[in-house]
C-alpha cells in the first residue's frame, strides 16, 4: 500500500502548541470542571450495598425484564451479594449495573450478558453467549466455561476472564482493562484494539490483533496468522511478572508455564496515512 | 493568396503562443509545490486564458473538466484518496425540484401571521419518556473532536432556547453539552468511543449510529490534527493518530443481533427512553423494513446530501441516495408494516431552509435533523472582518471552504486549536443557532399555513408537485401541471 509511512505528526502538532491541556486519569474526562455549576453530573445511580446481605433469585419463571428489575430492586434494598439460580441462557441478564455487587450466576447466560457494567464482581458457573461484558468500565467477570464471540467487546476497564475457550472477535475495540482467556480464541481477536491487555493461554485464530492501534496481546500458543499492523513485541520480565500475578489471581496455570508466552503489539503503521495534501500541510504543520 | 493566408495565420498564431506561455509557466511553477495554489490560481489562470486562443478551441470536456484533471494530477502524486469535509458537491435531484401547491379555491388557507400552526413534535411516542420537542427540527450528532467545545456548547444552548434537542455524536459526552441541552440524544456508535453507561442514564434518547448518508458504509473519520490530548483521552486513543472508526458495531453484526442489542440498552435504561436507529440511505425500503423488525422507537434516515467533518471525497460524492427518494421509501416501509404513529421517522440531509423542512415533512418525515446548515449559523464559511483571512489560512476564499478535516477552521467551529477556538463566541453563536432554528420553523409554518394546515405535521405529499421528471419518479409526486407521476402504473398518484 502506498503512503503507509509513520509520520511524527503528533510531535509536530505538539510543538506548535496544539496540545495545551495537561490531562491525568485513564478513561474519564474531568477537564471541563464539572463542579463549576451547581448540580454537576455525578453518578446518581450508584447504589450503596452491603456485601454481607445475601439474596437468592430463582430466574426459572422470570423473563429478562423481570430478572433485571428484581435485581435492581434487591440492590436498592441494599443486598450486596446476589445469587441468580437457573438463568436459563436468557439474553441481557444483569446489564447496566453501576454499583458494587457480588453476583453469582449459577448457570449459563445468553447474548449481551453483563453488558455496560461499572463495579460488580461477577462469577458465572456456566457459559455465556455473544458480547459478554461489553463496554465494562470496572469490576471483574469470571466465566467458568466457554464464551461466545465478541467476548469483552469495547471493554474499557476491569478484568474479564474466561477459563474455557472463546469465539471470534474477542476484545474487539478494546479500550482498556484486561481480557484473559484460559483456552483458545477465534479469528480477528483484538480487532482494532486501542488500549489494555489481552492474555490468551491457548491458540488464536486468523488475523490476531488486526488493525490494532495500541495495547498488548500475550499469546501462549500459536496464532494462525497475525492481522494487518500487528507485530511481535519483545516480552520483558515486567510482562512475565504481571502475567504470573494476573493468571494466579484467577486460578489459571498454563501447562507449559508462562516462559513461552509471546507478546504482540501494534506496528503503528496505521496511525497516520499521511493524511494531508501538500497544500494543506503547508498551512497546518 | 494562399501564401498571404498562411502568413496571416502564422502571424496570428505567434502572439497566441507568446501569450499562452506565461500561463503554462505559471502552471508549471505551481505544479508539485502547493495543491491549494494549484486549485485556486491554477484554475483561475485557465479561465483567464486570452480570448483569442479561445477562438480556436473546439470546446472543453464536460467530463474531464479542469477540476477533474486537477484531481487526477493531485491523486497521481499523493497515491491515495483525497479527504475533505463539507457535503455533496455534485448536482442531484433534491428539494429545489419540488414546489408547494398552496390553497387557492380548492383548499382553505390558514391566516399566515396570526392563526396557530402547531409545531410540537414527538419522537418515539411509544416509549415511557418520549422525546417531546417544541419544533420539528433538532441538531444532529456531531462529535466533540470534529467540533470545538465552544461550537458544541453553542449548539446545545441554541437548540435549548428553541425548545429542541441535540445529540452527542461520536466520542462521548461533554458534561456541559448535557447541562445546556434541554433534550439530548446519546449516540451509541460503532467505535464506542467514550461510550459510558453512566452517561446513557442521563440521556433522553439513545441513537444507534449504523450509517451516515454522506459516506454510507464507512466509519467516522477524525484526522490526526484534531486528535488532541483531550480528544484522544476521551476516545482512549493515542494522541495525534488519524482516527478511522470501524464501520461495523463491535457486538452485533446483523439485524437479529441488533434486536437483542436494543433489548440490552432498553434493560440498561429501564425501558424508559426511545431508541433510534440512524441509517445511511441506501436500499432504504428493505433497510427500513429490517430496522422496523428490530423494534426501535424511531428510525433516522440520513440521505446522501448529508455532510461530514472528514471523509474521502469519493465516498462523499458516490454513496447513498437522494433524500427525496429516501423519505418516501422509508415512509412506505414503516406504513406497510403497520407501525405508523408508533415508530417515528426522522430525516436528515441537505436541509437548508424552512421550505426544505416543510417538503421533508410533507413527504413523510416526523422530525428533521440538521447538522451542516446549523454549522453555517455558527459562522462556517463566513468572512469576519479583521478576524479571518480565508485565502491565507485555509487556501480558499470564504464560501468555498471544505477543510474541516484539517482542523484549521478559520471561524473556530471545526477545530481543536485553542487560538482558533477563541474566534467563536458561544453566547452570540447560541443566539444565532436559536435564530436559525426559529426561522426554519417559521418558514415551514408559513408554507404549512398556505397549504391550509393547522399542524405542521399535517403536510402531505398531495401538497407537492415535482418540477422535474427525476424528482417526480423519486418521490412519487405528480409532475407540475400534470396528473402524471413518473414511474407509477398509469401515472396515478393515488394508487401508490
Amino acid at each position: 500500500m502506498a503512503g503507509l509511512t509513520t509520520t511524527k505528526q503528533a510531535h509536530v502538532s505538539h510543538d506548535l502548541g496544539m496540545h495545551t491541556e495537561a490531562l491525568r486519569g485513564k478513561t474519564q474526562q474531568r477537564f471541563f470542571d464539572v463542579t463549576q455549576e451547581v448540580g454537576g453530573y455525578g453518578y446518581p445511580d450508584a447504589l450503596d450495598v452491603d456485601f454481607n446481605k445475601r439474596a437468592e433469585l430463582d430466574c426459572e419463571k422470570l423473563d429478562t425484564k423481570q430478572i433485571n428489575s428484581q435485581l435492581r430492586d434487591l440492590m436498592k434494598r441494599g443486598y450486596g451479594t446476589i445469587v441468580l439460580q437457573n438463568p436459563g441462557s436468557k439474553h441481557s441478564i444483569a446489564v447496566g449495573i453501576l454499583n458494587r455487587l457480588n453476583l453469582y450466576i449459577e448457570g449459563s447466560c445468553g447474548y449481551f450478558a453483563l453488558g455496560l457494567l461499572d463495579g460488580p464482581n461477577v462469577k458465572v458457573k456456566g457459559r455465556v453467549g455473544w458480547a459478554c461484558g461489553e463496554n465494562m468500565l470496572s469490576g471483574t467477570i469470571l466465566i467458568e466455561k466457554n464464551a461466545g464471540s465478541q467476548f469483552g467487546a469495547a471493554l474499557r476497564g476491569g478484568d474479564i476472564v474466561c477459563k474455557g475457550s472463546v469465539g471470534a472477535r474477542t476484545g474487539i475495540d478494546q479500550k482498556g482493562g484486561n481480557i484473559i482467556v484460559g483456552g483458545d480464541t477465534g479469528s480477528f481477536t483484538g480487532f482494532m484494539m486501542q488500549r489494555g491487555r489481552m492474555v490468551i493461554c491457548g491458540n488464536a485464530g486468523k488475523n490476531l490483533g488486526d488493525s490494532m492501534y495500541d495495547g498488548t496481546i500475550y499469546l501462549g500458543g500459536e496464532a494462525r496468522s497475525l492481522g494487518v499492523d500487528a507485530v511481535p513485541g519483545e516480552i520483558t520480565d515486567l510482562d512475565r511478572e504481571w502475567l504470573t500475578r494476573k493468571l494466579k489471581m484467577y486460578g489459571l496455570y498454563p501447562k507449559k508455564g508462562i516462559g513461552h508466552f509471546k507478546k504482540i503489539v501494534a506496528g503503528k503503521q496505521l496511525w497516520n496515512y499521511d493524511n494531508l495534501e501538500p497544500g494543506e500541510k503547508k498551512l497546518v504543520l | 493568396m494562399a501564401k498571404k493566408a498562411a502568413k496571416k495565420t502564422k502571424a496570428k498564431a505567434a502572439p497566441v503562443k507568446a501569450k499562452a506561455k506565461p500561463a503554462a509557466k505559471a502552471l508549471a511553477k505551481t505544479n508539485g509545490k502547493s495543491a491549494v495554489k494549484r486549485t485556486a490560481t491554477g484554475l483561475a489562470a485557465l479561465s483567464r486564458a486570452p480570448a483569442e486562443s479561445k477562438k480556436y478551441l473546439l470546446g472543453s470536456s464536460k467530463i474531464f473538466t479542469p477540476e477533474v484533471m486537477n484531481d487526477i494530477h493531485i491523486k497521481s502524486e499523493l497515491g491515495r484518496y483525497r479527504m475533505r469535509g463539507f457535503s455533496l458537491f455534485k448536482k442531484i435531484p433534491h428539494w429545489d425540484d419540488l414546489t408547494f401547491l398552496p390553497g387557492t379555491l380548492t383548499r382553505f388557507v390558514i391566516e399566515g401571521y396570526r392563526e396557530k400552526c402547531d409545531t410540537k413534535t414527538i419522537i418515539g411516542p411509544r416509549a415511557k419518556r418520549p422525546m417531546v420537542l417544541d419544533i420539528p427540527v433538532y441538531v444532529t450528532g456531531m462529535s466533540f473532536g470534529a467540533l470545538s467545545y465552544e461550537a458544541k456548547i453553542a449548539l446545545a444552548r441554541g437548540s435549548t432556547m428553541a425548545g429542541s434537542a441535540t445529540c452527542s455524536g461520536e466520542g462521548g459526552m461533554i458534561p456541559d453539552e448535557r447541562r445546556y441541552s434541554m433534550k439530548w440524544f446519546y449516540q451509541c456508535i460503532q467505535s464506542r468511543y467514550g461510550f459510558n453507561p453512566h452517561h446513557l442514564r442521563l440521556a433522553d434518547a439513545c441513537e444507534f449510529f449504523i450509517g451516515q448518508g454522506c459516506k454510507v458504509g464507512l466509519g467516522g473519520h477524525l484526522m490526526g490534527q484534531k486528535v488532541t490530548d483531550q480528544v484522544a483521552e476521551m476516545r482512549s486513543l493515542p494522541a495525534g493518530i488519524d482516527q478511522r472508526s470501524p464501520a461495523r458495531h463491535p457486538d452485533w453484526l446483523g439485524p437479529d443481533d441488533l434486536a437483542l442489542k436494543i433489548q440490552e440498552i432498553r434493560e440498561a435504561t429501564n425501558w424508559e427512553i426511545p431508541i433510534q436507529l440512524k441509517l445511511g440511505a441506501a436500499r432504504v425500503y428493505d433497510d427500513v423494513r429490517m430496522a422496523v423488525k428490530c423494534d426501535p422507537d424511531s428510525i433516522y434516515i440520513d440521505a446522501m446530501e448529508g455532510g461530514t467533518g472528514a471523509g474521502p471525497h469519493i465516498a462523499t460524492e458516490d454513496t447513498g441516495v437522494p433524500g427525496i427518494a429516501a423519505i418516501r421509501e422509508a415512509r412506505r416501509a414503516i406504513d406497510e408494516l403497520g407501525k405508523k404513529g408508533e415508530i417515528s421517522l426522522v430525516y436528515a440531509g441537505g436541509i437548508r431552509n424552512g421550505g426544505d423542512v416543510a417538503k421533508a415533512l410533507a413527504l413523510g418525515a416526523d422530525a428533521i435533523a440538521i447538522g451542516h446548515s446549523v454549522l453555517m449559523a455558527l459562522n462556517c464559511n463566513k468572512h469576519i472582518d479583521g478576524v479571518t483571512d480565508y485565502p491565507a489560512e485555509i487556501g480558499v476564499d470564504a464560501g468555498f471552504c471544505y477543510h474541516c478535516h484539517t482542523g484549521r477552521c478559520p471561524v473556530g467551529v471545526a477545530t481543536q486549536d485553542p487560538v482558533l477556538r477563541q474566534r467563536l463566541d458561544p453566547d452570540k453563536a447560541a443566539e444565532r443557532v436559536y435564530n436559525f432554528l426559529h426561522t426554519l420553523t417559521m418558514e415551514a409554518q408559513l408554507l404549512a399555513r398556505a397549504c391550509g394546515k393547522t399542524n405542521i405535521h399535517s403536510l402531505e405529499p398531495e401538497d407537492l408537485a415535482a418540477l422535474t421528471m427525476e424528482a417526480s419518479a423519486m418521490c412519487k409526486v405528480p409532475l407540475a401541471g400534470t396528473n402524471y407521476t413518473v414511474g407509477l402504473e398509469g401515472g396515478n398518484y393515488h394508487k401508490y
